[in-house]
């Protein structure tokens, strides 16, 4: 070995295709504390660790036997006191005379080592920050789609409760609650826009000899079928309610005395005319009032059931206007 | 389906009846079968292949999850087996190949003739039964860190590499630096898949007649290692070679492929 090579800056070391050791120079040696017998003849892996051992295995001797050449292997020597000293390694396959030998140069990383460990170091705690970050994002997404779940069902549960409390649960229209509010909305609209409304009545002739004759349970099924009737005769934005008892309203938004007579009679007719296979035949009588400028609430209600009495008195299945009383 | 194909980077070679397939160890792909499987193509179909996140195959199929066990790379040597229809095959694994082809041969004992175990390993680790594996938990820490820390090396390791190559060194150097960034979490899982493996009760499942070839000096896998193969496989013989390392196919191509045709003229 050229003297030259003997004493370069970096360590030299050269073995067979079966991994012993020829030639080592004395850089190599002096930074490991070996002398030349120590070294040659003896095996490579005589000097590496079990971990390097692999690694050497593993990657480097595929890889130069595949490729000729291998560079930049990070890889631990053990030196003469049996410490662990790292090296990045070179190595080229070189063939010479039908021989194959490996050359290696290899560089001490001892402060590089360390700078890189706590690189290293730093690089897994930003992953694991990273991930931790990702996790908890993870978490909260989770945690809004449920609470975005919850609202969508509490809305449904409200919304079926709401259809609840304004259900009549024997005749399956509006009750009394409903109609309360849907007046008030149709006297704010009288007030605002100036369109009026009629209120009809509508109470079942001799309902208390249906239920003494037949029974209460087809007395129930009387209210029903005649809520279903009155729900089908009327037009889309009528309102049709059970008021109580026998007793039923609708509030007919935008229709004046006239009209409301007219579908007032109507009703009359179609109820008259109707299947009644459970009591043979049944007729209503209906009050009717239309909203005027000094009504309110109570009045046009009071004024529907004053004509509604009339009705009654005139020999019912009719209808009454407050106005033509 | 031509996709599994080219997933698992499968080739094909010589003209025989039957069929050897060559499957490499950790940390290499194919090409590490260029000395000796060449020899075998003149009276054999050879079918070489390379595992998901090894050479040169599909690294988009990749799930952590599907290879954190052995059975991942199992399912891929069936997926190839049955996308050829191949039968009476001859299992050639290198290292944990041997086990990944044991699984297989468990699997679907009809589908193998004879598998060839070269430097097979059940288990790496030392085990308090008396079990000696070769290592201890903390050298595979230790490697583990140590194959972090030659990520880039380990990535170029893995680039894809055809037998011929190394004559496009360019091309080579191009493919190595396209796996840099994808490569080292795919090598470390192999890794912690391969050196945490434990597959002895799996052994006596194993019917599929088994040659086991060991190096008389394995650097990773004790000569103990090989002994209790052939004493936990039912239907096996162990065969020696004279030799230092893990890779007798490298290091004594003639020597390994010697033994393997003897066994397979028996």
């Amino acid at each position: 070995m050229e003297v030259r090579l003997k004493e370069a800056p970096c360590g030299f070391i050269s073995f067979d295709h079966s991994g012993y050791i020829n030639e080592v120079n004395n850089t190599f040696l002096e930074w490991m504390g070996y002398k030349q017998e120590n070294l040659v003849g003896k095996h490579i892996e005589s000097f590496l660790t079990m971990t390097n051992k692999l690694i050497f295995h593993s990657y480097f001797y595929p890889n130069i036997n595949l490729h000729g050449y291998v560079e930049e292997l990070f890889i631990n020597f053990t030196n003469h006191t049996g410490e662990s000293i790292p090296y990045l390694m070179n190595a080229k396959r070189f063939r010479q005379d039908g021989n194959e030998v490996i050359d290696c140069s290899l560089v001490q990383m001892k402060k590089r080592i360390d700078y890189e460990l706590e690189l290293r170091s730093t690089k897994k705690q930003m992953e694991e920050a990273y991930l931790e970050k990702n996790r908890a994002l993870a978490k909260l997404e989770q945690i809004y789609l449920e609470i975005e779940k919850k609202q969508i069902e509490l809305m449904e549960i409200n919304s079926g409760l709401v259809k609840i409390s304004n259900t009549d649960k024997l005749t399956g229209i509006s009750n009394r609650r409903f109609f309360q509010k849907k007046l008030e909305e149709q006297i704010v609209i009288y007030r605002t826009v100036e369109k009026t409304f009629s209120l009809l009545i509508i109470d079942i002739d001799h309902f208390k000899k249906v239920n003494d004759t037949y029974g209460h349970q087809i007395g129930d099924i009387v209210l029903a079928k005649l809520a279903n009737i009155l729900k089908i005769q009327v037009r889309t934005d009528d309102i049709v309610a059970r008021f109580g008892g026998e007793e039923f309203t609708i509030i007919l938004p935008d229709t004046d005395f006239e009209e409301a007579i007219l579908i007032a009679q109507k009703l009359n007719r179609t109820i008259e005319l109707a299947e009644w296979t459970e009591t043979g035949n049944l007729t209503v009588s209906i009050g009717l009032a239309t909203f005027s400028e000094n009504d309110t609430e109570d009045s046009i209600v009071k004024k529907a059931d004053q004509a509604l009495y009339v009705s009654k008195e005139k020999g019912r299945n009719r209808a009454t206007h407050f106005r033509n009383l | 389906m031509n996709d599994l194909m080219t997933r698992n980077n499968v080739k094909v070679m010589g003209q025989g009846e039957q069929t050897i397939i060559f499957a490499h160890g950790f940390g290499c792909d194919q090409s590490m079968w260029q000395y000796i499987a060449p020899k075998f193509a003149e009276n054999y179909r050879v079918v070489l292949f390379d595992y998901i996140g090894s050479g040169n195959s599909d690294f988009t199929a990749y799930q952590s999850e599907k290879y954190s066990t052995l059975q991942g790379y199992k399912q891929d040597v069936l997926d190839i087996i049955e996308e050829m229809d191949l039968q009476n095959i001859l299992f050639i694994g290198h290292s944990i190949s041997s086990m990944i082809g044991m699984l297989a041969a468990i699997d679907r004992p009809d589908y193998f003739d004879k598998l060839i175990m070269i430097g097979p390993s059940p288990c790496y680790l030392n085990d308090t039964d008396g079990y000696r594996g070769g290592f201890e938990q903390n050298d595979i820490k230790e490697l583990l860190t140590m194959m972090e820390m030659n990520f880039a090396g380990w990535a170029s390791y893995m680039a894809p590499l055809a037998m011929d190559q190394t004559k496009d060194p360019k091309l080579t150097y191009d493919l190595e630096n396209s796996f840099v960034s994808t490569n080292p979490r795919v090598a470390r899982e192999f890794a912690e898949v391969t050196f945490y493996s434990d597959y002895r009760e799996s052994l006596p499942l194993l019917k599929v007649p088994t040659l086991i070839i060991q190096c008389s000096n394995d650097s990773i896998v004790p000569i103990e290692v090989g002994q209790y193969l052939n004493k936990c496989i039912e239907n096996s013989t162990l065969q020696i070679i004279e030799a230092k390392g893990h890779y007798p196919h490298i290091s004594q191509p003639v020597e390994t492929t010697n033994i393997i045709v003897d066994y397979l003229m028996k």
